[in-house]
């Protein structure tokens, strides 16, 4: 991505780990397992489900480093979609229970931002929550949980209980806005 | 609610769902062969999961356990089939017409494919969809795609071969799984997509990690148990 113009120094260690260089990999281990492994809970809420996903992730990384394209990633971005989904397919394979939960019980203080991991993100991150702080509170929540649960728009039509074109079409429309909003 | 506005174009949307997650495996098998074959639409893909990364940065970072490191390296070894694939793919060099061959073999591929994982815990329902991009041997791009669909219990590979570049041969697709002996999966034609049903037993050895690759043979294919003509490319299945 042309976002990124910055060197990464995370970067150079996926060629090694690519070449098999196991201290490479625990480098990369080192530098991003608490930040994955914070990912794994915010999705599952279980620690010894996560570090069963985290050590699956890890494990992906060693196999598919060579799959690494530095132009169009950042190593993090990268590693987090891996995490996130692998943490997905763990949350998608406890069955249909859990899409059960109605999204009016969610705790709102669960899906916003804390204040010291705000402080921390990046000024992209910021954007992003600026962003989405514009969009309405709904499409901004339907969101979060799609992305941090997973969740397909047939599972969000029937947690909302709203027509599955009217689901669709309000993600598509919140993307489209956040998208507008972060090229501002 | 109604908020009235435009929609994404149609492409832009796919691209921002897969990244968002909202696709039915299916689906995101689908974008995920799709990003392999379109280097615009993966941009698009790239493009959203920087975007929305920064969603995962709001959460709180949590130190793993000190136990799990020493998990993770010990399973390393077990994990990783490079170096039989590899040795398996001098062999084949070998044994066939050299690395003339090879080099006029570019315009072939050879995939191979992995399954999901074996049974570790319980039964686990369909296992994911997972995919393999089979790059030339000599580097370069990828020339053949492949997804497995554990539900359909089936392949799908597209050839990035030109059509008739390679009129003389055909190209087959094998299997490698963790024991390293290649088990056919039929013929790719150039330049074609198609969807290949498996058996259950070779269900059971699409398993991620294992190799998919293809190579280049007599019209009509290998007359012999494995590949006998030059592996033209080579991935492993990965899940999606």
């Amino acid at each position: 991505m042309a976002a990124i113009s910055t060197h990464d120094p995370l970067a150079d260690l996926l060629p090694r780990i690519a070449s098999g260089d196991r201290a490479a990999l625990q480098q990369l281990y080192q530098a991003s397992s608490a930040k994955l492994f914070g990912v794994c809970l915010r999705i599952l809420s279980n620690r010894d489900e996560s570090e069963d996903v985290l050590q699956e992730v890890y494990l992906t990384i060693w196999r598919r480093a060579d799959r690494f394209d530095a132009g169009r990633a950042s190593v993090m971005t990268w590693m987090s979609t891996i995490a996130r989904n692998r943490a997905i397919d763990r949350l998608r394979a406890r069955g249909p229970l859990a899409y059960a939960q109605p999204v009016d019980e969610m705790e709102i203080e669960d899906t916003a931002p804390r204040a010291e991991a705000l402080l921390e993100a990046a000024q992209d991150g910021a954007a992003l929550h600026r962003c989405l702080a514009e969009l309405d509170e709904r499409t901004a929540k339907v969101i979060r949980i799609a992305f941090f649960e997973g969740v397909t728009y047939e599972a969000l039509a029937q947690r909302l209980d709203t027509p599955l074109g009217t689901v669709k079409s309000w993600i598509r429309r919140g993307l489209l806005k956040l998208k507008g909003c972060l090229e501002r | 609610m109604s908020d009235i506005g435009p929609e994404l174009p149609q492409d832009e949307a796919l691209a921002a769902e897969h990244a968002l997650g909202v696709l039915t495996a299916a689906e995101r098998a689908a974008a995920e062969l799709r990003m392999a074959r379109d280097p615009a639409f993966a941009a698009k893909v790239e493009a959203w999961r920087e975007r929305l990364a920064s969603l995962a940065e709001e959460v709180e970072a949590v130190q793993p356990p000190a136990g799990l490191w020493p998990r993770i390296a010990g399973g390393l070894s077990v994990n990783d089939n490079q170096a039989v694939v590899r040795r398996r793919l001098r062999f084949w060099r070998g044994a066939t017409v050299g690395s003339l061959a090879l080099a006029a073999a570019s315009l072939a591929m050879v995939a191979v494919l992995a399954t999901r994982p074996p049974p570790i815990i319980v039964t686990p329902p369909p296992g994911p969809m997972m995919n393999a991009r089979l790059m030339p041997t000599s580097g370069g791009r990828p020339m053949f795609l492949a997804a497995y669909d554990p539900q359909r219990k089936a392949v799908l590979v597209a050839s990035l071969v030109p059509p008739g570049s390679d009129p003389t041969h055909s190209h087959e697709l094998w299997l490698i799984p963790a024991d390293g002996k290649p088990r056919s999966l039929g013929l790719v034609e150039q330049g074609a997509s198609k969807s290949m049903p498996i058996s259950d037993r070779m269900a059971a050895m699409a398993t991620e990690g294992a190799s998919m690759a293809v190579s280049v043979e007599p019209m009509g294919g290998s007359q012999q148990d494995g590949p006998s003509g030059p592996v033209a490319a080579i991935g492993k299945l990965a899940r999606i």
